[in-house]
């Protein structure tokens, strides 16, 4: 393998790592909004 | 708070401690089969037939070493927490840091007494001049800077199972300084070379610092 | 007061920042920073690994921070906060250890080397995945466990100090292959090049951990109504 492609595979992990996380975050946080909102649907529906 | 009053716990606490150890008998005699079970794998597993004892002898002494206070921590504040003692001595106007400190005191010497009687053996099993003064002082040493950081350690209860598998993974790394230190010494008295010096001093240095910040550290960890 | 109106801007004016950065900076690292005369063109790699190790540094030191915050005011979102640097700190070593084998093999000619940096720095990672793990194993309002796990990450971070000198002299005493650290002074641009990727990734790290924080706090919110409704 040339030198420049250990470059390459470098800044390709970083990359790829960093969008990763970032999509993995963000889908987290959604599921949790919306798990939350769910419950407080729910309640205020048994509520009324 | 009243330092002689305090003192006195610390003695009667390590006293207790150790007499109720000596009772059981179960925790102290599993870790010393332990160690002496361990070394013989090590024995096997390195094959001595190759003649190079002598170089890994320090390496094989600090693993057992490690791996039976780990082994002894994981069980130390078990029969407390069972009995409720812990409990009782958190509304005691016991300060935790003497707690503490009786706690490490009674595992130093439990592990001291258990670390001798195996080099003894190991001078025997392996041919080499284990046994003498240089090495039984570097021995306290590494054990007095482990045991009080697993016995800080150990007092966490993760509930029933996983506090047995948590403890080697949490204390390993940060044992790192003190295992090089160790191997490293042992191994300069073993050559008979004079570089020993320096890592006596990290020795030394890496007791101190364990012995000092758990015994700030157990008050807010428990 | 100030600081929290600063924490308020971190949806609007956080994300685009940061994506600017790290495109400018991925531009400024593959394009306009000058090819390095002795190692070529892989030693653009430093671009990426010194600001994933400064940026793991960061982490880590600011779950000890919060740690020690927790321990103080004993108040949750200071072990959300510790608990999401944690994370990201991991996250950044991991890519340091790996964009530093990719440039390690061209240059040294092997992929992994016992040297003082790299080794403290993959126990720096141990300590923290092991603090990490024992955190999450536990309920997320467990305050003895918080407390506990905040213990160690104060003393996993104190002890690194301790670790790198004995790693230090541990390979210094022993004869060791010579790699060659010379560092000469890094030119002006590859030196503001250097500086601008370490900004970015910064950037990047500090929006990662303000993310984590915001999930941490919501499970926290999540328990607490999950515990009302039963």
């Amino acid at each position: 393998m040339s030198a420049i492609n250990f470059l390459f595979a470098g800044f390709a992990v970083f990359w790829a790592g960093l969008f990763t996380y970032l999509i993995v975050l963000q889908l987290r946080i959604r599921t949790l909004r919306t798990e939350i909102e769910q419950i407080e649907n729910d309640q205020e529906s048994d509520d009324t | 708070m009243d330092l002689a009053y305090q003192y006195s716990c610390l003695i009667s606490l390590t006293v207790a401690d150790l007499k109720l150890t000596w009772r059981e008998k179960s925790a102290w005699l599993t870790t010393a089969l332990f160690a002496c079970a361990a070394l013989l794998i090590y024995s096997f597993a390195l094959d001595l037939a190759s003649g190079i004892v002598v170089s890994l002898l320090p390496g094989v002494i600090w693993t057992v070493f490690l791996f039976a206070g780990i082994f002894s921590a994981s069980q130390s504040f078990h029969a407390d927490r069972e009995n409720g003692v812990l409990d009782a001595l958190r509304i005691s106007p016991v300060h935790p840091t003497i707690v503490y400190l009786s706690k490490t005191i009674s595992n130093f010497v439990q592990l001291a007494a258990i670390q001798i009687p195996v080099l003894l053996g190991a001078t025997v099993l392996f041919n080499e001049d284990i046994f003498q003064i240089n090495i039984i002082m570097i021995v306290l040493l590494g054990t007095l800077g482990y045991c009080s950081l697993t016995t800080l350690l150990s007092a966490l209860s993760f509930g029933s199972k996983s506090t047995n598998l948590m403890l080697p993974v949490m204390a390993l790394p940060l044992l790192v300084p003190l295992l090089i230190a160790c191997v490293e010494a042992t191994a300069s008295v073993l050559d008979d070379t004079p570089d020993g010096a320096p890592w006596m001093m990290l020795l030394v240095l890496f007791a101190i610092w364990t012995t000092l910040i758990s015994a700030l550290m157990f008050p807010l960890a428990d | 007061m100030n600081l929290n109106t600063l924490y308020n801007l971190r949806w609007t004016v956080l994300p685009p920042v940061v994506g600017v950065a790290i495109t400018v900076m991925a531009g400024l690292a593959l394009v306009s920073a000058p090819t390095e005369v002795v190692e070529g063109d892989v030693q653009r790699l430093l671009y990426v690994h010194l600001p994933s190790a400064l940026a793991s540094y960061l982490s880590f030191g600011i779950t000890a921070v919060c740690s020690a915050l927790f321990l103080i005011t004993r108040d949750f979102k200071w072990d959300a906060g510790a608990q999401a640097a944690a994370l990201v700190g991991l996250i950044f070593t991991a890519l340091t250890l790996i964009t530093g084998a990719l440039w390690g093999r061209p240059i040294w000619g092997v992929y992994w080397q016992w040297d003082p940096r790299i080794t403290t720095t993959l126990i720096l990672f141990l300590i923290f995945a092991a603090y990490l793990v024992a955190r999450k194993s536990s309920e997320l309002d467990n305050e003895r466990i918080a407390r506990f796990c905040s213990v160690y990450a104060i003393i996993g971070f104190l002890d690194v100090p301790l670790i790198h000198m004995s790693v230090r002299w541990w390979r210094t005493l022993h004869p060791q292959p010579i790699v060659s650290r010379l560092d000469p002074a890094l030119p002006t641009e590859m030196l503001l090049v250097t500086l601008f990727s370490v900004t970015a990734v910064l950037l990047v790290a500090v929006w990662f951990i303000v993310l984590g924080v915001e999930i941490e706090l919501l499970s926290q919110r999540l328990l607490k109504i999950k515990g009302r409704v039963r």
